[in-house]
């Protein structure tokens, strides 16, 4: 095993816990680490100074900002791809490995793109490989091979990684980011009343306060202190991710128990933007070889971890942080072999070493062996969650950062902290309670007669301008773009910040600009002349950090719809049958024998998820009369009628049948597939429309369950289980309605109508009495030879009625006179949807329509679907086809343009297979009781 | 001439232009850069089975000049020809495949419909049980389709425009048009004028808005279009896949970036912010149709704007407005027709003539009530 040879003594303030030591594996060796041990500083301690090869030359790459952003240590953890190995913690017997080096990360062969780097220039790619054409794909595969990442595995991911969830929350104050800022300001809107969720992306709260001096860290306890007693809710190891609008804030959480990842959705009614500021490297030669780090990394390494960063140091200061990571390092026994100071002018020009740092060369050409090279060169604002908010980032030259035009800010979020400046330790504590105190004020959560909390406005330092030194070297770590490539960009007529990123792949990479983006702009800006302000800056997309698709999903259970009967149905061997939100039997083992029980005898369907709307109201007429295309003012009570909806464009939307069952109160029913769209389709017309009509709907789809009883002995059976309700044909004729009491059960709706094309009687009964009254008419039709049959039944059935099913036999494209719907389309009535696309029909005359197709072999069952073909154009289209139980013969419904469409016309149908053959249409879409005697019966 | 609008459509057309026609003093205005706009926004799906026959023929015809656009242009375009699978959940959407393919075997495009097991073959990590909620009964697959470099398209029309002596102006936003007794005779823009008799709209998103300032009304509602990117990992997905029953579109381009699309927004907007609601659903979506993908992190979500149509098709040519013409109402799939549009559009300007590849697309069919019918196949189809 090897050994911690870099770990320093006790650090006052270090968050490993030296009473909890641990094993871990890297690339298949044993290393050992201490709880609380991220990763990268567990490796580093033990001295390991490389993770991994970048993206385009496989160059070796190790530590730059020691926290979630490194680009240089981004591993595979198990079947977890693209671990931030710089900000996960370390757990027993993790299985942690390289990503993407081969064989190796020591050799790695693909390292040869470094050779023939000066060959890979920015746009490479659109310049090769163009010819000739044929090669491309080989050269695709190879080029393939060069992405960058880790490994997905097809095989199901372990429990660990496959559980996910979600969680609302409402505070009245949502505080980003657990630095001093966001700590004071949480404690300050929590003691004002508000209730308070602090996120914080690291382990622990404090920012840089947990790697700062004695001062500090006593003031990180006091404020912790604070904050435990105030009653904010923590979340740690969590980001916010995205705001959207009126304060809907995403926030990934990890670390949780038998939990991957929760996403929190927090309906805040202010949020507090305070995620401190991030370090910027320094782009110069070998800014990208493992042992140059930004100063953070070093502070956090020494304070945070008791890992000792390296031997002998090179430092570039230009600001008092890294003046500061000086003082810790000699501390930490690294000797500081030279200071440059960047605000003298002083320059680093380039690194020395190529696996790691060997020296460095200053301006002159004097040379400094060491193995660690800090940078401390500057700040970038996060802004990510103000510019989604709507804030406008703009530039301060004297700053050399970003701030945010708090102008274009909603009242409902603030900013805190080093977003908006910097200041002492008191000066940020004093503007940040302020801060607190007007969230909780904007939240609510104090009286409304309390003035606005006056936020002191925090001073902003000046800091030079320090982007690059005077040599090229690494921009964007994670692309392997370096300030050549933009320039080369600019020089080809990339010139806008967004052309050369996209044409350089610039802050595109797993970092997404946090720690680029501003030196590209920067570098952009110098190479066309312009200012920083004029080039702009990148777009920040959210989300703000990467967040996995198992916690945006939650525990993604789509829900499933069973009917009463569902229970009967599996246990009498229904196949199942997933039909939008429900899963419905599709057959009992038999469908042709189901077929024939209806034909012959009598039998039973589930037909629960037709839909179904309540409708009442004085006005209903006028909804029926504007929605469908047929006539409805003088349908009498007791009445059930056919009807057709189209959409504006004259397009078959739905059908079903509307009974009235009083005088302003009707059922409508509607297919399956539809009752969720015909309900929005009614409530949008008349909300949007026609709000004056006085009609209430009611979705009650659920609340009945629905049979269909059908067949020549439908009626027997009935009146057996009916009460009070006379079946005989007199009474009770076709396309009639009547509610009464079946098998004991009040309140159901019976209307006589045909789907199957036999006598037959549709069964609204409440839903808690379905299975009771399926299994009664069951129990009491054994005699008659009664039977549960299925959709395919059904769809048999139907067929040999020729019935239509709208989306089947007819689609996105069939207008109602092709469907056949001639008779029933009023053009004379009133203004209807789709009423002037109709008229415009009616003039020009369908161009195809739904005809009964029969083909001349009784034995081919053409697949639906299949195209019909003369003279080698599609003419028409096979719809429904179905081997005919009751015909002994294939039978389809085809739509046929119009010249083909007369009865006895010969077809040619091709079949997917390639075979043509002939068919012919026959005079009704009916192919059983065309004249509809049985249904009348 | 003036053509408004940097995206792949404008700068198509000014290419044909000039190469096809030897007309080469026209200007391009882009408000933005170019490409900033649907062009940059899209998931560069690129296909030709479609439903109706005039549908297949027309991107047909787009593949062809795709596939050869990066010799043409001497500029590597990307195009991945790997294959596009669109998934049968139910009865229903298998039999619209049939259709389709048979459609597109009748016009001698490559398609056929394949069962679970041959889709288990091509993406290994789709859950092709029959345990899935929204178990796969098939597919449409589509070897000719696949995926190319968006941006690069635009950039390779751009230069090769601009080095046949087409002028393109960036960051330079059209302010008016002037029209006097019916014809244009010039625009106005935010960097001054230009005398022209001839301007065409070739812009998405503000389509409508650019015509009205020729005093030209269009029945398009514009709807936002969201799409997203995961951080990559080594390649593993070779074909393009498409959902319609879950709403989703997935690729994994040669950087093995995961980019996913779905349909247009439920509300009309000129909002180009991308929302949670979306990711959400997109994330579930993606892990039912392959669910070991949890651990996989999205990077980066956004949105585009479409111009959607009564029909669903696009309007193209002349407009009662003499010398104003229009390339509009692209709906979803105006980056797979950028070349023919650019093609026939620079026909028609150059000739005066509509060529018949697009004479259903006219303005007036919306006066006449002859819609064109790819509706069907256009409303989640990618």
């Amino acid at each position: 095993m090897k050994r911690q040879t870099r770990r320093l003594d006790r650090q006052p303030g270090e968050v490993i816990d030296r009473g909890s030591p641990l094993e871990f594996g890297w690339n298949g060796r044993s290393y050992p680490a201490y709880a609380g041990d991220t990763i990268a500083s567990a490796l580093a301690a033990c001295g390991e100074r490389v993770f991994s090869r970048s993206f385009k030359y496989h160059r070796r790459r190790g530590l730059l900002t020691a926290s979630y952003t490194d680009p240089g240590c981004i591993v595979q953890v198990g079947d977890e791809p693209n671990v931030r190995g710089a900000h996960r913690l370390v757990t027993p017997g993790m299985d942690v490995r390289s990503q993407d080096t081969w064989p190796s990360l020591a050799f790695d062969v693909k390292a040869a793109n470094e050779l023939v780097g000066r060959f890979l220039p920015a746009g490479f790619y659109y310049k090769t490989f163009i010819r000739p054409r044929p090669l491309w794909p080989t050269y695709e595969r190879v080029l393939r091979r060069f992405s960058h990442g880790g490994v997905v595995s097809p095989d199901p991911l372990s429990p660990e990684l496959s559980s996910y969830d979600k969680r609302q929350v409402h505070p009245d104050v949502l505080v980003a980011g657990g630095g001093p800022a966001g700590m004071t300001a949480a404690v300050a809107a929590a003691r004002a009343g508000a209730r308070v969720m602090l996120v914080e992306e690291e382990h622990s709260l404090g920012g840089h306060l947990r790697w700062g001096d004695k001062a500090d860290l006593a003031a990180l306890h006091d404020l912790r202190s604070l904050l435990a007693a105030s009653g904010v809710e923590v979340l740690t190891n969590s980001v916010v991710f995205g705001r959207y609008d009126h304060n809907h804030v995403a926030i990934v959480q990890r670390g949780l128990p038998h939990v991957y990842e929760r996403l929190v959705k927090a309906r805040a009614k202010t949020l507090v933007v305070s995620p401190g500021l991030i370090e910027r490297p320094y782009v110069f030669a070998g800014n990208d070889v493992p042992g140059v780090m930004l100063s953070t990394a070093v502070r956090r390494l020494i304070n945070l971890y008791a890992v000792k960063p390296g031997d002998r140091a090179v430092v570039l200061t230009a600001n008092p942080q890294g003046d500061a990571a000086v003082v810790d390092l000699e501390r930490a026994g690294v000797e500081v072999a030279h200071v440059v100071d960047a605000r003298g002018g002083d320059d680093l020009v380039r690194v020395l070493g190529r696996g790691g740092v060997k020296g460095v060369e200053l301006v002159g050409g004097h040379r400094i062996e060491c193995d660690l090279v800090v940078t401390a060169v500057g700040w970038t604002a996060p802004l990510t969650l103000l510019t989604m908010a709507g804030t406008v980032a703009a530039y301060d030259s004297r700053a050399a950062r970003y701030f945010p035009g708090t102008a274009t800010l909603p009242d409902d979020v603030l900013p805190a902290g080093g977003v908006v400046g910097d200041g002492t330790l008191d000066e940020l504590v004093a503007h940040a309670d302020a801060v607190g105190r007007e969230a909780a004020r904007r939240a609510g959560s104090m009286s409304r007669r309390e003035p606005a909390a006056e936020i002191p406005a925090l001073p902003v330092d000046a800091h030079p301008e320090l982007f690059h030194g005077p040599t090229h070297g690494i921009v964007d770590f994670s692309e392997d773009v370096s300030s050549r490539d933009l320039l080369t960009a600019v020089e080809e007529g990339y010139s806008s910040a967004e052309l050369a990123k996209r044409y350089t792949t610039a802050t595109m990479g797993p970092t997404q600009g946090k720690l680029e983006s501003v030196n590209v702009v920067a570098i952009i800006a110098e190479a066309t002349g312009r200012t920083i302000s004029q080039t702009g800056t990148t777009t920040w997309r959210p989300p703000y950090a990467p967040v996995t698709l198992g916690a945006l999903a939650g525990r993604h259970r789509e829900p499933v719809r069973y009917s009463p009967m569902h229970p009967w149905h599996e246990r009498h061997g229904a196949a199942p049958l997933v039909a939008g939100a429900w899963i419905r039997p599709d057959h009992y083992g038999d469908p042709a024998g189901e077929v024939l029980a209806v034909r012959e005898r009598v039998g039973i369907i589930d037909v629960t998820p037709i839909g179904k709307l309540d409708l009442r109201g004085p006005d209903v007429p006028k909804l029926l009369n504007l929605l469908y295309v047929n006539r409805w003012s003088k349908l009498e009570v007791g009445r059930v009628r056919y009807g057709v909806m189209c959409a504006e464009d004259g397009v078959v939307l739905d059908d079903g049948v509307t009974g009235r069952l009083g005088d302003q109160h009707y059922l409508m029913s509607t297919t399956s597939s539809g009752a969720a769209s015909v309900w929005e389709w009614v409530e949008s017309w008349l909300q949007t429309e026609h709000p004056g009509w006085q009609v209430h709907v009611t979705p009650v789809t659920t609340s009945y369950a629905s049979i269909n009883v059908a067949g020549p002995r439908s009626r027997e059976l009935l009146g057996r289980v009916v009460a009070e309700i006379d079946l005989t044909p007199q009474a009770f004729p076709y396309m009639h309605v009547r509610t009464g009491r079946v098998a004991g059960v009040d309140g159901c709706v019976l209307w006589r109508i045909g789907f199957t094309g036999e006598l037959s009687f549709e069964l609204h009964v409440p839903a808690s009495y379905g299975l009771h009254v399926w299994e009664t008419l069951l129990d009491s039709g054994n005699d008659l030879g009664v039977r549960a049959f299925g959709i395919e039944a059904q769809r048999i059935l139907r067929l040999e009625k020729g019935h239509l099913i709208v989306g089947q036999d007819t689609d996105g494209l069939t207008q109602a006179f092709s469907a056949g719907l001639d008779g029933l389309i009023r053009l004379d009535k009133d203004d209807f949807v789709g009423r002037s696309e109709l008229v415009w029909q009616a003039e020009a005359a369908a161009e195809s329509r739904l005809v009964g197709l029969h083909p001349n072999d009784a034995s081919v069952v053409p697949e639906e679907g299949s195209q019909l073909i003369e003279a080698g154009v599609i003419c028409g289209r096979v719809t429904s086809s179905r081997w005919s139980p009751t015909l002994h013969r294939s039978i389809c419904l085809a739509q046929v343009a119009t010249e083909f469409a007369e009865p006895g016309t010969l077809v040619t149908v091709r079949l997917p297979d390639g075979r043509s053959v002939p068919a012919t249409v026959t005079e009704h879409l009916a192919s059983v009781d065309p004249e509809g005697a049985r249904l009348r019966g | 001439m003036v053509i408004v609008g940097g995206g792949v459509h404008g700068l198509a057309t000014a290419y044909y232009l000039a190469r096809n026609h030897g007309i080469t003093n026209v200007a391009v205005l882009e408000k933005s850069y170019i490409g900033s706009g649907g062009s940059g926004r899209n998931t560069a799906i690129l296909r030709s089975n479609y439903l109706t026959p005039d549908g297949v023929r027309f991107y047909d015809r787009s593949l062809k000049l795709y596939e050869r656009l990066a010799a043409e242009l001497n500029y590597n375009v990307m195009f991945s020809r790997r294959g596009h699978l669109t998934l049968a959940h139910n009865d229903s959407s298998l039999r619209t495949m049939r259709w389709r393919a048979e459609v597109n075997k009748a016009s001698g495009v490559d398609s056929e419909v394949i069962g679970p097991a041959d889709i288990k073959k091509l993406v290994p990590f789709m859950d092709t049980s029959e345990r899935a909620r929204y178990p796969i009964l098939g597919a449409l697959y589509h070897p000719p389709g696949g995926i190319i470099r968006h941006d690069a398209v635009v950039w390779g029309y751009a230069r090769a425009a601009d080095a046949m002596g087409v002028h393109v102006h960036q960051d330079t936003e059209l302010t008016g048009i002037d029209v006097e007794q019916g014809r244009v005779t010039g625009v106005r823009t935010s960097r001054g004028s230009i005398a022209t008799r001839v301007v065409v709209n070739c812009t998405a998103g503000w389509s409508t808005l650019v015509a009205n300032l020729a005093g030209v009304r269009l029945p398009v509602q514009t709807f936002p279009l969201q799409a997203a990117v995961t951080e990559p990992v080594r390649p593993f997905l070779d074909t393009v896949v498409v959902s319609g029953t879950l709403h989703v579109y997935v690729s994994q381009t040669d950087r093995g970036e995961l980019v996913f699309g779905a349909s247009v927004d439920p509300f009309a907007s000129y909002s180009t912010r991308g929302t949670l609601e979306f990711v959400e659903g997109l994330a579930g979506h993606v892990l039912q149709l392959m669910p070991s993908l949890s651990t996989l992190r999205l990077l980066r979500q956004w949105a585009g704007l479409c111009d959607m149509t009564p029909d669903f098709a696009p309007i193209m040519g002349h407009t009662e407005v003499d010398g104003f013409l229009v390339d509009v109402g692209w709906g979803t799939y105006g980056f797979k027709a950028g070349p023919v549009a650019g093609e026939t559009m620079a026909e028609c300007v150059a000739t005066g003539r509509t060529p018949e590849l697009i004479s259903a697309f006219g303005l007036r069919r919306f006066a006449d009530g002859s819609l064109v019918g790819e509706k069907g196949a256009a409303a989640v189809g990618h």
